[in-house]
C-alpha cells in the first residue's frame, strides 16, 4: 500500500505533557508507522521536550515527525476571562527559534512564587506569541469540553492572531472528539472561519498511541486534578477518541468536513523543519579557525612536561598526533579548548573555596570519568588524570572518525566546589548561553501505586501497604505488587501483556475487573512514564548563540539556575555540547581527610604521589576489609573481592566494573572470578575464548565482556562493524527507548560475522548474547580505572590513617554504602576509639582528638547547626561550661536543643553520675534564649535546682536515646545488651560462623544495616546483618522471602534460622526461617517504662512518689525492645535507590 | 419525569447509524457521540448515542449499549432528547 494516507495528524500529546498524556513519542511513531501515517505532529503542553525524541523515533520508524506544541494564553492578554489553548506548528528553522523562546516565555514565571520549589502554571501573552509569529502555522486549538471548546473563538482575538499569522499560517482547528455538541460547534467553526476568510484544518487531539493506554488517561485527569475517578466525571473526554486511528478512520471521522482532512496534508507538506537537521546549534570555540593549532601547542607543551625522560615517548607522541587527527577531521579542537577553560574556571573556584593555604590545593579542582579519561589530549590538557598510555587504554568509544555527536566528558568535583562551580558557569558563558540539562523522573511502582491507587479510590491504609509491599516493577514485579495487594487482589491475574510491544495489539487481554486489578494494570501502564521535568544532577550545556534559539529555557527549582526542556539522550541527539560537573561524595571525603590529617599530624598528603603498590592496602582489599572505600564497599563487592583477590590498579579497575548489571546480567561475573582462581592456581592457564578473534579485545577480562567499550572492541573485531556503527550499537544499549533498534544490530551483528568467515550461526549467535545480555548498565573501562584508582586512594586513606579517614566518612554523609552507625561500629571493631558527644569537647563536626574520633555536635537532630556553631564559639571564647546552668544562660539555644543535648549524653560530663534523666529535667527547667529580632536573648545562667532522684539510664535505654537523638551509639551494641538475656538455642555470633563447618544448622541474632533485593536475583533478598562482633551476609530465598515478607523489609532486629554456606572464604547464613527478635528476648516487654526512652520530663513520676530505687538489671527487662528499637532504628542501605552516594 | 431510557427497537444500517426507531423511519441524525465510563466499577459503560429526527419531526435520544456482560448488552434504548 503505497498510497498517500488521506490525513495527518496535527495534534498529538505525548506523556511529556505530564498527565495529560499517556505514550512516549517512541510509541507514537511506532504506532502512527503500523497504523499508516506518513508524518506526526507532536504538539505537547508548552513543552518540547519530546521533540526530539519523536525525531529520532521518526527516522526509525519511517514517519516524518513535525514540531509544535500546545500553548497556554494568559487569561489578561486579550482573549476574555479564561485561558485559551492555541497550537503551533514549526514551518521552518525560524519557526523553531520563535516557539523556543514562545514556550521560554510561557515558563519565565513559574518559579517567582513565595516558594521557588512550588510550580507555577506556564501561559504567556496573546502580544508575546504575535512577535514570534514568523515561522510558525497557528490552529486556533482544541474543543475541549464546553460548547465554544478551549481554543481561540472569538473575532477579536482571531482577527490579532490572523494579522500575525497572515491567512496562509492560521487555521481554524476543527475536532470531532465524539462528544454530544461536536457537530454544531463544528459548524459554528467553519462558520466562524469563512468569516475571518481562512481555512480549516481537521485534528485528532490523540492523548495514547493505543487503545489499552486509554484507562490511563482517564486516571491521569483525575490526578492532576486532585481528585478520584468517581468524582472527575466532568472533566474527563468521556470516552476512548483520543486514542491514535487509522489515517482512513480519521478522514471517516471528518466525513462533514472534507476540505479540512484535505487541509492536513497541504498543511503537512509545508511544515518542512525537521529537528535533525535544521537546529544550527554551535558550542563555544566551533567557529575558532585558529583553535586546532592551539590545542596543539598546548598538548606538545605538557606532552614534554609528562614523557621528556620517559621510555614511552615516542608512543606518546604518535598516540597525540593520532587524537589531533581524529580531533582535527571532527572540527573538535575548539570543543576541548572549551573543556580546558571550564577547568580553568574550577581551578579559580577550587582556590577560593578550598582557600589559599589549605593542603586541598594539592589536589586537583576535579577530576574526569568517564570514556574520556581514555584521551591522552584530556591527560595533557588536564581533564583527566589517568595516563591513558600507562594504562592501555583505547581511544574507541570517546574519539572515532565517525562520531556523529559530540563526545562525553564528565568531570567530578568535590560537593563544595561543583556547588559553586556551577552557577559561575552560567555567569561566565552567561545566562543566554549557558544552562543545566533536563531530567524526567519517572513514574515508578511504589508512587505510582499510591497515586493511582487514590484515583481509584482505593482505602488509603491499604494502598499503602502495597506500595510499600512493591519493589521496582520489572521481572517478576506484578507478582510482588499481588502479593503486597494480598491475595485475590490481582494474584490470580493472567499477565495481560508481554512487554510493552505488545501494547498495540488489537483485543489484547481481558479487561481487569475489580478495582485493585484495575491498580494493577494502571502502574503497569504508567511505569516509566514521565512523571514531571527535573533538573539533571550536573549536565550542562554550553553554546555560542542564545541556547533559547535551539531549545527552550525553563527556570530551575534551585535559585540562579536555569535548564533546557531536553534531557540527555535528546541533548545528545541534537549534538548539543554537554559538560557534567558531578559532585562525587567520596572526593569531598578525601579532600576532608587530607586536611584532617594536616591538622592532626602535620603531614602534607598529595593522593597523586602515593605508592600505588601498597602491600598493606591490596591486603586490605583482599580480605575485603573495606567498609567505607570508594566503590568496593558493598556487600556484593566486599564477597566477590574476597574471590577475585585483586593485585594491582588493573585488577581494581576490573573489580570496579564487575559488580554491575551489565556484566552480571551477561554472565560475565562467575566466569570471570573463576578464571582468575585457575589461573591462580596454574599460571599456564588457557583462557576459554568464544573466537580466537576476540583474544585480543578480551585478554584484559579473561575472555568475559566487562567494560561496555567491549561490546564496541567485540563488534568491531567479531563482526566488522565500523566504530561509527559499534558506537551506535552502544547507544542503543544504553537507552531504554531502542529495543527494535538493538534488534537491528543484532541481525547486522550476526550478519557481518558470518561474512567474515568468523564462525557458524551459532557461535556468532552465543556471542551476540554476551553482548546483547550486557546490554544492562556497565561501565567504560576508562571510568572504571578512574573509578578504581579512587577506590585505592580512599582505601590507602583508610589502611594508614583509619580515625581521619572515618571522620571524613562521618563528615560528608549521606554518601557510601553504611550508615554512620555501622561505620562507627566497624571502626569499633578496628581499634579505632570513639568518642561520645560531649559539649565541652565535641566541634560542630566529627573531629579526630588523641587518636581516637569525637562525635560532632552536628549529629543531633532537630538542633540547627547555628545553634552548635554558636555553641562551639562560646566555649572558645569563655571557656568550658562548668554546669548545666551555665550553658542554658550562654549559648541561648532553644529549649528542644537543649532537651537534645541533655538526652543525646552530650552533657554526661558535666552532670556526672546522675545520668542524661538528671540533664533532662534540670535543662527542661532552666530558661532556654528567646528569639529576639536580630539575635537571641540570652536568659540568666541561674543554678538550676538539683533534679530529684532519677533512675539513670540503663544500657539499652541509653542505646535508644542515642539512635533517637544522633542516630549513631557508641559503645554497646544493640546485641551485647540482648544477647545475654536471648533464649535461642544454637545461636552463634558473627565471629563464631566462619568457624562453624559449612552445611550446618545455626541461628544469628542480629541488626539489619542493609537490605537488597536486585533486579538481577530473581527475587532473592539479601540481607546485611550487624552484631557487636561484626557483620554477616543473610541470602533470603524467595520462597523464605515471601513468608517473611514484612519482618525482612521492616524488622530491625531479627532471628535468622538457616544453614551455614561457606566457600572460597566467603561466608552467607541461607536462611530458612526470619523472626522478630523480641519474642526471644527472657523477661519479656512489660509494664510502665515502655515509653521510658522518649519520655518528655512532664511523664516522669513526681518526685515525692514513691521511688523506684537505683538501677538494677532487671530494670532494662522492662523495656520494650522491639517497638523502642523500630522507632529509632537507623538508617540502612534501601530497596530502591539505596543510601545515595 | 426523569427521562430514563427505555428499550426500543430500532433497525440500523451500515455503521451502525438508526434507520427506524419503534416502527418510525429515521429523517434526520442531529448528532453522535460515544461514552465509554465508569470502566473501573462494575458496571461499565460503552454506548453510542445517536440524536435524531423521526420522519413525525419527532426528536429523539437512542443509544446502543456496546458493553459485554451486562444484561443491557447489544440493547437499544431510547429517551427524549
Amino acid at each position: 500500500m503505497t498510497s498517500t494516507p488521506p490525513y495527518v495528524e496535527l495534534h498529538c500529546h505525548s506523556a511529556y505533557s505530564f498527565l495529560d498524556g499517556v505514550s512516549l513519542p517512541d510509541e507514537l511513531a511506532h504506532s502512527a508507522s503500523e497504523l499508516g501515517h506518513g508524518a506526526l505532529a507532536l504538539t505537547d503542553h508548552n513543552s518540547v521536550s519530546g521533540s526530539m525524541e519523536l525525531a529520532q523515533a521518526g527516522a526509525d520508524h519511517g514517519l516524518r515527525a513535525i514540531q509544535g506544541a500546545e500553548i497556554d494564553l494568559t487569561p489578561v492578554s486579550g482573549c476574555g476571562a479564561r485561558g485559551r489553548h492555541i497550537t503551533l506548528l514549526v514551518r521552518d528553522e525560524r519557526g523553531w527559534r520563535n516557539l523556543c523562546r514562545i514556550v521560554t516565555l510561557a515558563h519565565a514565571r513559574t518559579r517567582d512564587g513565595s516558594n521557588r520549589r512550588v510550580l507555577g502554571e506556564p501561559s504567556v501573552d496573546l502580544q508575546a506569541v504575535l512577535d514570534h509569529a514568523e515561522g510558525l502555522v497557528c490552529l486556533t486549538g482544541c474543543a475541549g469540553r464546553s460548547a465554544i471548546g478551549d481554543g481561540v473563538a472569538d473575532e477579536p482575538v482571531a482577527r490579532r492572531l490572523l494579522d500575525a499569522f497572515g491567512t496562509e499560517d492560521l487555521r481554524v482547528e476543527l475536532q470531532r472528539p465524539y462528544a454530544r455538541h461536536d457537530r454544531a460547534r463544528n459548524r459554528a467553526l467553519a462558520a466562524f472561519a469563512r468569516r475571518l476568510g481562512v481555512a480549516c484544518v481537521a485534528t485528532g487531539n490523540v492523548h495514547a498511541h493505543a487503545r489499552c493506554r486509554a484507562e490511563l488517561q482517564d486516571a491521569f485527569v483525575a490526578l492532576r486534578h486532585h481528585t478520584t475517578l468517581d468524582a472527575s466525571e466532568p472533566l474527563r473526554r468521556g470516552n476512548c477518541s483520543h486514542v491514535m486511528t487509522t489515517p482512513q478512520a480519521m478522514a471517516n471521522r471528518f466525513a462533514d468536513h472534507p476540505e479540512a482532512v484535505a487541509q492536513t496534508l497541504a498543511l503537512a507538506e509545508r511544515l518542512t523543519f525537521n529537528l535533525d537537521r535544521d537546529l544550527g546549534y554551535r558550542y563555544p570555540g566551533a567557529e575558532d579557525a585558529g583553535a586546532e593549532r592551539k590545542l596543539a601547542e598546548l598538548c606538545a607543551a605538557r606532552l614534554h612536561e609528562r614523557y621528556a625522560a620517559s621510555v614511552i615517548q615516542a608512543e606518546a607522541q604518535a598516540r597525540l598526533v593520532q587524537e589531533l587527527n581524529v580531533i582535527g577531521k571532527l572540527g573538535l579542537a575548539g570543543f576541548f579548548l572549551l573543556h580546558h577553560e571550564m577547568l580553568e574556571l574550577s581551578r579559580e573556584v577550587a582556590v577560593e573555596v578550598r582557600g589559599p593555604d589549605s593542603v586541598r590545593a594539592l589536589l586537583a579542582p576535579g577530576r574526569g570519568r568517564g570514556s574520556s579519561v581514555s584521551s591522552l589530549v584530556c591527560y595533557l590538557i588536564g581533564l583527566s588524570h589517568i595516563d591513558p598510555l600507562a594504562n592501555r587504554l583505547t581511544l574507541g568509544r570517546f574519539l572515532h572518525e565517525d562520531l556523529r555527536g559530540l563526545p562525553d566528558i564528565d568531570l567530578d568535583f568535590p560537593r563544595d566546589i561543583r556547588a559553586v562551580l556551577i552557577p559561575r558557569v552560567h555567569d561566565h558563558f552567561g545566562h543566554e548561553h549557558a544552562a543545566l540539562v533536563a531530567a524526567f523522573p519517572t513514574f515508578r511502582a511504589r508512587g505510582a501505586i499510591r497515586e493511582l491507587g487514590k484515583v481509584l479510590g482505593l482505602p488509603a491504609g491499604e494502598i499503602e501497604r502495597m506500595a510499600r509491599g512493591a519493589e521496582r516493577y520489572g521481572s517478576g514485579a506484578e507478582h510482588d505488587m499481588a502479593v503486597g495487594a494480598g491475595a485475590g487482589a490481582g494474584a490470580e491475574r493472567q499477565k495481560p501483556e508481554e512487554g510493552r510491544d505488545a501494547d498495540i495489539r488489537p483485543g489484547g487481554a481481558a479487561p481487569p475487573c475489580g478495582r485493585w486489578q484495575w491498580l494493577d494494570r494502571l502502574v503497569e501502564q504508567a511505569y516509566g512514564l514521565p512523571r514531571h521535568l527535573s533538573q539533571h544532577s550536573g549536565g550542562m550545556i554550553v553554546a555560542t548563540r542564545p541556547l533559547i534559539d535551539c531549545c527552550p529555557v525553563v527556570p530551575a527549582a534551585m535559585e540562579g539556575r536555569q535548564m533546557v526542556q531536553w534531557d540527555k539522550d535528546s541533548c545528545a541527539d541534537a549534538g548539543f555540547l554537554k559538560i557534567d560537573l558531578l559532585g562525587l561524595g567520596m572526593l569531598s571525603a578525601v579532600e576532608r581527610c587530607v586536611e584532617e590529617i594536616a591538622r592532626t599530624r602535620k603531614e602534607r598528603i598529595d593522593l597523586s604521589r602515593i605508592p600505588f603498590d601498597d602491600a598493606e592496602t591490596f591486603a586490605a582489599i583482599r580480605e575485603a576489609d573495606t567498609v567505607g572505600v570508594f566503590q568496593i564497599e558493598s556487600r556484593a563487592q566486599m564477597q566477590s573481592l574476597l574471590r577475585t583477590r585483586p593485585e594491582n590498579l588493573e585488577d581494581l579497575t576490573v573489580q570496579v566494573a564487575i559488580i554491575r548489571p551489565g556484566p552480571i546480567q551477561g554472565g560475565a561475573v562467575n566466569p570471570y572470578i573463576e578464571r582468575r582462581r585457575r589461573l591462580r592456581e596454574d599460571p599456564a592457564y588457557e583462557i576459554p575464548y568464544e573466537h580466537p578473534a576476540l583474544r585480543s579485545v578480551l585478554r584484559d577480562t579473561l575472555g568475559t565482556i566487562i567494560f561496555q567499550d567491549q561490546v564496541m572492541e567485540v563488534a568491531e573485531a567479531f563482526a566488522g562493524f565500523t566504530p561509527g556503527e559499534a558506537d551506535g550499537l552502544r547507544r542503543a544499549m544504553s537507552r531504554k527507548r531502542s529495543l527494535q533498534v538493538l534488534r537491528r544490530h543484532r541481525e547486522r551483528f550476526v550478519q557481518g560475522a558470518l561474512r567474515r568467515g568468523r564462525a557458524e550461526r551459532e557461535t556468532a549467535e552465543r556471542v551476540w548474547q554476551m553482548v546483547e545480555g550486557f546490554a544492562g548498565f556497565g561501565f567504560p573501562k576508562a571510568h572504571s580505572a578512574a573509578f578504581g584508582l579512587l577506590a585505592y586512594q580512599s582505601t590507602w586513606l583508610r589502611v594508614h590513617y583509619g580515625p581521619e579517614f572515618l571522620c571524613a566518612l562521618l563528615n560528608e554523609q549521606p554518601m557510601g554504602f553504611y550508615a554512620p552507625d555501622s561505620l562507627v561500629h566497624e571502626a569499633e571493631h578496628r581499634g579505632i576509639a570513639m568518642l561520645r558527644l560531649d559539649v565541652n569537647a565535641s566541634e560542630v563536626q566529627c573531629t579526630v582528638q588523641d587518636g581516637g574520633v569525637r562525635l560532632g555536635l552536628g549529629y543531633i537532630k532537630d538542633a540547627s547547626s547555628d545553634e552548635m556553631a554558636e555553641l562551639v564559639a562560646e566555649r572558645e571564647r569563655n571557656g568550658a561550661f562548668a554546669s548545666l546552668g551555665e550553658l542554658a544562660g550562654r549559648i541561648g539555644a532553644r529549649r528542644r536543643t537543649l532537651e537534645q543535648l541533655a538526652w543525646s549524653g552530650a552533657c554526661d560530663e558535666i552532670i556526672g553520675e546522675t545520668g542524661r534523666r538528671s540533664a533532662l529535667w534540670q535543662l527542661g527547667v532552666a530558661a532556654p534564649g528567646l528569639g529576639a529580632g536580630e539575635g537571641t536573648q540570652l536568659a540568666l545562667g541561674l543554678e538550676l535546682p538539683r533534679a530529684p532522684r532519677l533512675r539513670s539510664l540503663g544500657r539499652w535505654q541509653r542505646l535508644i536515646a542515642d539512635y533517637a537523638t544522633s542516630g549513631v551509639t557508641v559503645g554497646d551494641h544493640a546485641m551485647a545488651i540482648l544477647r545475654e538475656r536471648l533464649n535461642v538455642p544454637m545461636l552463634a555470633t558473627s565471629a563464631q560462623l566462619a568457624r562453624l563447618p559449612s552445611g550446618g544448622a545455626v541461628a544469628m541474632a542480629g541488626l539489619v544495616i542493609a537490605r537488597q533485593r536486585p533486579g538481577t536475583a530473581n527475587g532473592t533478598m539479601f540481607l546485611l546483618f550487624e552484631d557487636e562482633w561484626g557483620t554477616v551476609n543473610l541470602i533470603v530465598p524467595k520462597a523464605v522471602y515471601e513468608r517473611h515478607r514484612y519482618l525482612a523489609r521492616a524488622e530491625p532486629l531479627l532471628l535468622a534460622r538457616g544453614r551455614v554456606e561457606r566457600s572460597e572464604g566467603v561466608v552467607n547464613l541461607i536462611v530458612r526461617e526470619l523472626a522478630a527478635l523480641e519474642r526471644f528476648v527472657s523477661g519479656g516487654v512489660e509494664r510502665a517504662e515502655r515509653d521510658a526512652a522518649t519520655a518528655r520530663v512532664h511523664r516522669l513520676p513526681a518526685p515525692e512518689q514513691p521511688e523506684h530505687g537505683p538501677q538494677s538489671d532487671h530494670d532494662e527487662q522492662a523495656v520494650e525492645v522491639g517497638s523502642s528499637m523500630r522507632a529509632v532504628a537507623p538508617p540502612i542501605q534501601s530497596f530502591a535507590m539505596g543510601r545515595r552516594r | 419525569m426523569l427521562n430514563l431510557p427505555h428499550p426500543a427497537r430500532v433497525r440500523a444500517g451500515a455503521g451502525g447509524v438508526p434507520l427506524q426507531v419503534d416502527g418510525r423511519a429515521i429523517e434526520l441524525v442531529r448528532e453522535s457521540w460515544l461514552v465509554e465510563d465508569r470502566w473501573w466499577t462494575a458496571q461499565p459503560l460503552r454506548r453510542r448515542y445517536w440524536e435524531v429526527v423521526t420522519t413525525s419531526g419527532r426528536n429523539l435520544v437512542v443509544f446502543h449499549d456496546l458493553g459485554a456482560g451486562c444484561e443491557q448488552a447489544g440493547g437499544w434504548f431510547a429517551q427524549r432528547s
